[in-house]
């Protein structure tokens, strides 16, 4: 049986994946099922190459970092341990780094702009979604990002600002209020009544004249 | 930058049947929206024809029979000059997220000298003018300058950083996984 090798083209990345049809799974000709390797080119960079768990690795990592930066987050993907990590870099590019599953082989670092990244995620998108690699990869669902997740592009300064300004301002007005004298409190007058007799006036018994 | 239009192929980004998908989309979503709409007239030479056109390539006719009914759905932005308060409908909202990606697709070769580091700084310096000087004179004709977010477009320290990421939004968003990975940033929660 042939192998099969099929080729995705960017101005500045090139991927080809080789395999063969898988027949227990019903695959036609020219279908690959099974992928026995891939390469991926940049231009000015030397030739990457790997096995099915790699690639998986490759689109676990690459595609959710676009996801997020199409949403303005640029955060880091895969950790130390993953044959494959992107971060963005301090340059304003982004950092590729793969690590070979082989012993003493140090880890290879590529550093992409935004336009080689662009041309990695047409060819991952365009070889992931050809009805001609029928392979189950990973869901790689497109999902909104969370609200706090969102939070991260704002930089932590930025986003304290408001609450260090508003309890700023609190505590230089309560600071200023304490040390405003409080006014003295003025007792109302009491003015003194003369207390009358129970008997007004008026009331007072009349002296009653006496008949003669 | 190079004026040329690509050659009148187009299909659906996915090279799949278009199903029809209910979006909804918040406030900062359409505004998003509108602008990535601008953006594309920005990058392209006679860029409404263009939309319009590629609306018709898709088969969204019904949805937006002629340039006016087009542009009564892109008012639907409240960062408009004229905005309208009637709402998008799921169905017209994905047909306009698939036009981005569809002239996105088309836009790709420009998108990528845009922010391709080993051209010449020069060279992308004037391009990037050109593209700034566009898109700040759409914004001008268009959009309602009262509008603090709109005055922030216009301002020479935040808009050249605007600009690009609208430009990395469009690149991103082209290819074969775009239309989905659009649709979710644009459904993205308010911050």
């Amino acid at each position: 049986m042939f192998n099969l090798s099929y080729r995705y083209d960017q101005t500045a990345a090139r991927l080809m994946v080789e395999g063969l049809p898988d027949i227990s799974a019903g695959h036609g000709q020219g279908v690959i099922g099974i992928l026995s390797s891939w390469k991926l080119q940049f231009v000015g960079s030397p030739e990457l190459e790997g096995k099915r768990e790699h690639l998986e690795a490759m689109l676990a990592t690459v595609l959710p970092y676009a996801r997020y930066l199409l949403s303005g987050v640029a955060r880091p993907f895969g950790d130390a341990d993953s044959p494959v990590s992107l971060a963005p870099a301090d340059n304003g590019g982004h950092q590729l780094e793969l690590r070979s599953s082989k012993p003493g082989v140090s880890p290879l670092t590529i550093a992409l702009d935004d336009a080689e990244l662009a041309d990695l995620v047409r060819c991952l998108d365009a070889m992931r979604l050809d009805s001609r690699v029928q392979i189950a990869w990973a869901d790689q669902r497109d999902r909104p990002l969370a609200r706090r997740e969102l939070a991260e592009r704002v930089p932590l300064m930025k986003r304290l600002a408001p609450s260090v300004m508003g309890g700023s301002a609190l505590l230089v007005v309560a600071l200023l209020s304490a040390l405003v004298p409080l006014p003295e409190s003025k007792q109302p007058k009491q003015e003194v009544v003369p207390t009358e007799s129970a008997e007004s006036p008026g009331n007072a018994a009349q002296p009653v004249p006496k008949a003669e | 930058m190079t004026d040329a239009i690509a050659p009148p192929v187009l299909s659906a980004a996915s090279g799949e049947a278009i199903a029809v998908v209910n979006t909804a989309l918040d406030r900062r979503g359409l505004e998003r929206l509108d602008l990535l709409l601008l953006t594309v007239e920005a990058l392209a030479i006679n860029g409404g024809e263009v939309m319009l056109w590629a609306t018709q390539q898709l088969g969204y006719e019904s949805l937006f029979p002629n340039r006016v009914e087009l542009w009564k759905r892109r008012c639907t932005n409240p960062l408009r000059r004229s905005t309208r308060r009637t709402a998008l409908t799921g169905e017209e909202i994905e047909a306009l997220i698939r036009v981005i990606c569809a002239m996105a697709d088309r836009l790709y070769p420009m998108l990528h000298q845009l922010l391709w580091s080993r051209e010449p700084s020069a060279l992308q310096d004037q391009r990037w003018a050109k593209f700034d000087q566009r898109l700040r004179d759409l914004i001008g004709e268009r959009m309602n300058l009262r509008r603090g977010s709109v005055q922030r477009l216009l301002e020479t320290e935040s808009s050249s950083s605007v600009q690009r990421q609208m430009v990395i939004t469009l690149a991103l968003a082209a290819g074969a996984g775009g239309v989905d990975r659009l649709r979710a940033s644009l459904q993205d929660p308010t911050p």
